[in-house]
């Protein structure tokens, strides 16, 4: 199905939600407009009643300027078909409140709680409106309104957090970090333990919070890119390849094959040198320094490809606006095919003896389980939704770039239903982590093993001319944590005039909580290094 | 027993200042075996004295908190497990000391110093002190059961507590007369491992706070506490090796006092407890942390190894 009839399905369905609304389609994102926000409520119980689609995000801008309004457009995406639904809905700027949708998709909650730090505006029936993002910080300054100046002066009377008192005989708390003894990122996570056993975590983060969707507005287009690869050093080629697509789809580029090739690998050898190293990180965390090492490694052989490639070791500096920077030659691919052969023969023999050994192999299983309907809720995303059998993956469900080109062997209707049972099977376990990261890690071979020739065009093609204002696109990738989504909405002159970015993190966090409940806090950071979310990503 | 010449005790002292100089040499020596083991080069094995030097020299900080109970744990440690090394055989099959007090002393020093160690952990009333206070007591109240149970079949077939008789009838008879010993010996590995914080039970070099035991106690300490409380945990894995190796593995005691004798009495013990520590890392690299909760099984398993024992003497 192209982009045209799948939007075609969803556009009979909705006439039959009796309300006036405006249709807009544009590849494929389906436009609808709200005359009143309050109708908001209803049509998403009447989405949820008739599609299959998840609340991908929430995204608020200030269009005072504009229209005197500011613009609520709740996103959602299908599992199932390329296809992305935006409801737009319109905020009077005298009104502060718009309707919340959490009792429909729980996961609003999150981006009700984001849309209130940064614009003020507060979702009327949310039961959790707590500061998300932004501590210590003024209770009536909101940094994305048009109005806050990046050299604003913030003062005033400071936002309270508080945490949700656990109360009950023998409840402690245990205050973790934000500064902990490894060197990892700063979180705070407040455990209440009955004994060894966590009966509730809340976490605060946003120690990292460095303004990103603010600062990108006052930058020229082509900079942002580098901005956008500073989002979470470790998925700089995900976030800065689903910046340029959604760039891209606004200016309708087409860019070059040899382009889209170079994306894709290294995208690939991205999430190839991060699971490895959280893998590697899983095994350090339960105690097992043996494999650990090992691990470790791979991963460094990988960023040493990296750097040989490209010269950076994280990859930095790989995509701009219509191409890419990099080049990739015939040789170098072959020297990818060497060294990823090389590595992964290491990996299947570590990855043997990590199987047979049966003390990691009782501290993965079992622990940190997440429930198929939490992980629903939260609509979770990437590794974490796949260990519990919901198949997320921005790769297949919206093909972007060179992957609808590559030819990976179809699957016989057998192993189409091994799959499917293989999926039933999963339990979220941190095991069922691990074993995704591992067929994700094949999968990523197979893919790049795929690619035995290089197109022979063009690294980039220019933009040219201005693009038109207020006119916006949604980039998505699929990074090694899982779908990530890039919004943007261009100005005047070819600036930023809205950039919202939803790493797989920020809807990921969340599950954290429910993940170590009734587990011990001594399993705490095995579980948290299996979902491996980036602490950076979220707090943006 | 109580006549002993002055050389005797002067060679007692000397047995007992091997195992408190050459602890941290052992510490060195595991770590690099690990570190060889995690194909990392690692540091050297004199490190571990560089690192108290340096402790030593510099200042600490003491939380406004503590008590005196947080200032005086490392001195009540290291003055514990250092007394508790004058007991210990070395490259005699006796020490001097030995008439002051059996085994049940030595166990019972290092339980004091474990307790005072407790009490510091919860004294800071920082967080991870109580956690780790808490995982030590839970710990420790399952490996006393298990240690004594070791101790008395120990003793059982060696006829007595008192670790210099022991040590000198495990030298008169061989192992394999007594086989009984051998699940004393399993059951004391077991223990020795999880006394001195070893993989599975403990893992010494973990950065995450969340999840050690031994570690999370003394992670308030710095400076010379530090190093007096690190040393001490040296010393104490030292005595627990020397008792290994005196008690099962009883090859080239000194028989006659001369000089020869005694430098290749010393270098054999230096061997027998390097191959010891070599032997233990070997077992680290091979197992990941267990599950806190599981580590009771290891215990058990410690426990019921020893009955079999005791069984076996009644036979």
């Amino acid at each position: 199905m192209n982009h045209k009839e799948t939007t075609k399905k969803y556009y009979l369905e909705l006439e039959k939600f009796d309300s006036d609304l405006k249709k807009l389609e544009s590849n494929n994102e389906l436009h609808l407009s709200l005359n009143d926000p309050y109708q908001l409520h209803d049509l998403c119980e009447f989405l949820k009643k008739n599609f299959e689609l998840r609340l991908l995000s929430i995204i608020c801008s200030d269009e005072q300027k504009l229209n005197g309004k500011f613009k609520i457009r709740h996103i959602f995406g299908s599992d199932v078909d390329d296809f992305f639904l935006f409801v737009i809905s319109s905020i009077d700027s005298s009104h502060i409140y718009f309707p919340s949708i959490y009792d429909v998709f729980p996961s609003s909650i999150l981006y009700e709680r984001e849309i209130n730090d940064m614009f003020g505006l507060i979702a009327k029936e949310n039961p959790n409106i707590k500061p998300l993002i932004l501590h210590d910080f003024p209770n009536d300054v909101f940094p994305l309104r048009k109005n806050f100046k990046l050299n604003n002066i913030v003062q005033g009377n400071l936002k309270q957090f508080e945490f949700t008192p656990i109360t009950g005989e023998g409840v402690c708390e245990i205050p973790v970090g934000p500064i902990h003894a490894g060197i990892i990122e700063p979180g705070h996570f407040r455990f209440s333990v009955v004994g060894e056993t966590i009966i509730n975590l809340e976490t605060r983060l946003g120690y990292t919070h460095k303004g990103i969707e603010k600062l990108a507005e006052s930058m020229p287009i082509n900079d942002v890119v580098f901005l956008s690869e500073r989002i979470s050093g470790d998925e700089s080629v995900a976030n800065s390849v689903a910046f340029c697509q959604a760039v891209e789809k606004i200016a309708q580029l087409t860019i070059p094959k040899k382009a889209q090739q170079i994306r894709l690998l290294f995208a690939e050898l991205e999430r190839i040198y991060n699971h490895f190293g959280t893998m590697g990180g899983i095994l350090a965390d339960i105690g097992f320094p043996y494999g650990a090492s090992r691990l470790n490694i791979l991963k460094e052989q990988m960023m040493q490809l990296n750097e040989k490639l490209s010269g950076s070791r994280i990859l930095f500096g790989i995509n701009q606006i219509g191409g890419v920077k990099a080049n990739i030659t015939d040789e170098m691919l072959t020297c990818i095919h060497y060294v990823l052969d090389d590595a992964f023969q290491t990996f299947e023999k570590t990855f043997d003896l990590l199987k047979s050994n049966s003390s990691v192999m009782d501290r993965l299983r079992n622990t940190g389980i997440i429930e198929k309907q939490t992980a629903r809720d939260f609509g979770l995303v990437g590794i974490s939704s796949r260990c519990i059998g919901i198949e997320t993956d921005a790769r297949h469900t919206h093909p972007y770039g060179y992957y609808p080109s590559i030819n990976l062997k179809q699957k016989t209707p057998r192993e189409t239903m091994e799959h499917q049972v293989e999926l039933q099977k999963q339990i979220g376990d941190v095991l069922s982590r691990f074993m995704n990261r591992v067929n994700d890690l094949r999968q990523s071979k197979n893919i790049i093993d795929s690619i035995t020739t290089m197109e022979n065009d063009e690294l980039s093609i220019q933009m040219n001319g201005e693009l038109t204002p207020y006119s916006s696109g949604l980039g998505y990738t699929e990074s090694h944590r899982g779908e990530t989504l890039h919004w943007v909405m261009i100005g005047e002159h070819n600036s930023i005039f809205r950039y919202k970015i939803r790493t797989a993190s920020f809807s990921n966090w969340p599950i954290i909580e429910h993940a170590v409940l009734n587990n011990i806090v001594a399993d705490f950071p095995v579980i948290n290094k299996s979902f491996d979310f980036s602490y950076s990503g979220n707090d943006l | 027993m109580s006549d002993f010449s002055m050389l005797e005790y002067g060679l007692g002292t000397l047995q007992a200042l091997l195992i408190i100089v050459l602890s941290p040499l052992i510490v060195g020596v595991m770590r690099k075996i690990k570190a060889k083991s995690q194909k990392r080069t690692g540091s050297g094995i004199f490190q571990p004295y560089y690192d108290i030097i340096k402790l030593l020299r510099k200042d600490e900080i003491v939380s406004d908190q503590s008590s005196w109970i947080f200032r005086y744990t490392p001195w009540i440690n290291f003055v514990s497990t250092a007394s508790a090394a004058f007991f210990i055989p070395v490259f005699l099959v006796y020490s001097p000391f030995g008439v002051v007090g059996d085994i049940l002393l030595v166990v019972g020093l290092f339980a004091l110093g474990r307790f005072f160690t407790m009490l510091a952990g919860l004294d800071v009333a920082s967080s991870f002190g109580g956690l780790g206070s808490s995982r030590e007591m839970m710990v420790s109240a399952l490996l006393e059961p298990a240690l004594f149970m070791t101790i008395f079949v120990i003793a059982l077939f060696y006829g007595g507590t008192n670790i210099s008789t022991i040590v000198s009838s495990a030298n008169d008879m061989s192992i394999l007369i007594v086989p009984g010993v051998l699940f004393a010996l399993i059951a004391f590995f077991i223990i020795m491992m999880a006394e001195t914080g070893k993989l599975p039970f403990d893992n010494p070099s973990t950065h995450l706070e969340l999840t050690m035991i031994h570690e999370s106690m003394i992670l308030e300490y710095s400076g010379k506490n530090l190093a007096l409380m690190e040393w001490s945990h040296a010393i104490k894995q030292m005595i627990l090796f020397t008792l290994f190796v005196d008690i099962f593995f009883t090859w080239n005691f000194v028989e006659q006092i001369s000089l020869v004798g005694i430098s290749i009495g010393i270098l054999f013990f230096i061997a027998k407890v390097s191959a010891l520590a070599s032997f233990t890392a070997f077992i680290e690299t091979r197992v990941a942390k267990w599950r806190l909760f599981r580590v009771s099984d290891l215990i058990a398993m410690a426990i019921s190894s020893s009955m079999i024992g005791v069984i076996f003497f009644f036979l």
